[in-house]
């Protein structure tokens, strides 16, 4: 069982957005995965991406380049 | 108590909706239906006289549970938020197609696994249809498909469809107004009270864990996490074990009096429709009733569109029929899809295409 760590948890509008996030990270060889929102975030059910806190820049530039909003980041244990 | 941040607290949720239903089905509610929220709304839908099926008209206060347990424990823990603008139309139209592919199936993906822990194998083809529905959901969901973001809205607009379920509880409770079967499965039911208790639980712990059946695949599909698959496994244990120590485990395809069919093709692909049409729709019915209940307006859409679909399906008759032993001379008649369901359900899958793989993301168009 993976050991549960602070993580940075970027929480999106839609679904969809979600998956423009792991196709755009997947091209730029950004860091993460994608993950149902942990449910401390979120009554909702959709989709969020994790990654190491430090990667939140990094994280922030591949949205711009991408034009994908962010709902909000999060730091929470995953 | 939060149920979400470990795998057994996930199986406890389940769980204690496995013993709502096993008793709902052991103190009235029709057997091998005990909690499904398709036929229980097409109940409803009956009783309001949306249709006129005789034997399928009942206000289930299970429904009216959901909701309300939902919306009181999203208010008692801050998670009631108003919202609404996500293509509402068109959530409609997914929330009439949900209905027609379950009750050309007889039943939502609940009652199918409910049917699956009785020994109903025409449930287990059909959860071949529903994985596959699911996994073309998420297919068109990696190519950008999005019914757009919702918005805060007015708190009081969220609250109408918990509203509304208050007003046909106090119909049914009151006053002689709702129509109410004489027969068939309309007339086989829990106590009112029972019934909307159970429902109140289940509501309240379907919202806590986010239960969803066609999101629990989805899940393990796009990322290969298990934990809503977690809370169905839970209830599926319970049903089995309640079928099992009360003689109502069966295996076979044509058992009379559990409300079921055997044209293979067409309960895979009734179910193939709610699956896709769920992971669309952002749910299947029971998470639809539960975000509903938390406020989303879109969800509550979506409710209507069930209420719609279910009237539909017996005005123009849509629904199967289930195996029964005829009471006159004893054989078995066997049930079947009718040819407007066969049409129907064709339909809606065309439409699902068109709606999966056209509604994108602006930027992957």
């Amino acid at each position: 069982m993976r050991k549960k760590e602070l993580k940075l948890v970027v929480t999106f509008h839609t679904t969809a957005d979600a998956m423009a996030m792991e196709k755009a990270c997947k091209e730029k060889k950004a860091e993460g995965r994608l993950i149902p929102v942990p449910r401390e975030i979120s009554a909702g059910c959709g989709l969020a991406w994790c990654a190491p806190l430090e990667c939140r820049e990094a994280l922030k530039e591949v949205m711009s380049s991408v034009g994908i909003q962010e709902e909000e980041m999060h730091e929470c244990m995953v | 108590m939060n149920f979400a941040d470990s795998k057994k607290k996930l199986a406890v949720a389940g769980v204690i909706c496995g013993l709502v239903a096993a008793c709902l089905a052991y103190f009235g509610n029709p057997a091998n239906m005990a909690f499904c929220i398709a036929c229980f709304i097409r109940d409803m839908a009956g009783s309001l006289g949306m249709h006129q099926a005789a034997v399928v008209q009942y206000a289930r206060p299970e429904i009216i549970g959901l909701v309300l347990g939902a919306f009181i424990i999203s208010i008692a823990t801050k998670e009631y938020r108003s919202t609404a603008g996500s293509s509402p139309m068109i959530r409609f139209v997914l929330g009439m197609i949900i209905m027609i592919g379950s009750l050309v199936f007889l039943g939502c993906p609940l009652r199918m696994v409910i049917r699956m822990s009785a020994g109903d194998l025409n449930a287990w083809v059909a959860l071949i249809g529903f994985v596959g529905g699911v996994a073309t959901g998420a297919f068109a969901l990696k190519k950008g498909f999005s019914l757009g973001r919702a918005h805060e809205t007015n708190k009081a607009n969220g609250a109408v469809l918990p509203a509304l379920m208050v007003a046909v509880l106090i119909l049914l409770t009151c006053t002689s107004l709702l129509k109410f079967s004489e027969a068939g499965p309309g007339s086989m039911h829990a106590p009112i009270i029972m019934s909307l208790i159970g429902g109140l639980i289940f509501g309240a712990v379907a919202q806590k864990s986010r239960m969803c059946f066609a999101g629990g695949i989805r899940d393990v599909i796009l990322m290969k996490n298990f934990d809503l698959l977690t809370i169905i496994g839970g209830l599926f244990v319970v049903m089995l074990v309640f079928n099992v120590a009360t003689g109502k485990f069966v295996v076979g395809f044509n058992t009379p009096g559990i409300i079921a069919h055997s044209e293979h093709l067409w309960n895979i692909l009734g179910m193939y429709a709610v699956g896709f049409a769920a992971v669309l729709a952002g749910g299947c019915p029971l998470r639809q009733l539960i975000l509903a209940g938390q406020g989303s307006s879109d969800s509550a859409v979506t409710v209507m569109g069930l209420f719609v679909g279910a009237a539909l399906c017996h005005n123009l008759g849509l629904a199967s029929s289930g195996t029964a032993v005829n009471a006159e001379t004893k054989e078995l008649v066997l049930g079947a899809a009718s040819a407007n369901g066969k049409i129907a359900v064709i339909i809606c899958i065309v439409v699902l295409f068109i709606i999966g793989f056209t509604c994108k993301r602006e930027s992957a168009k």
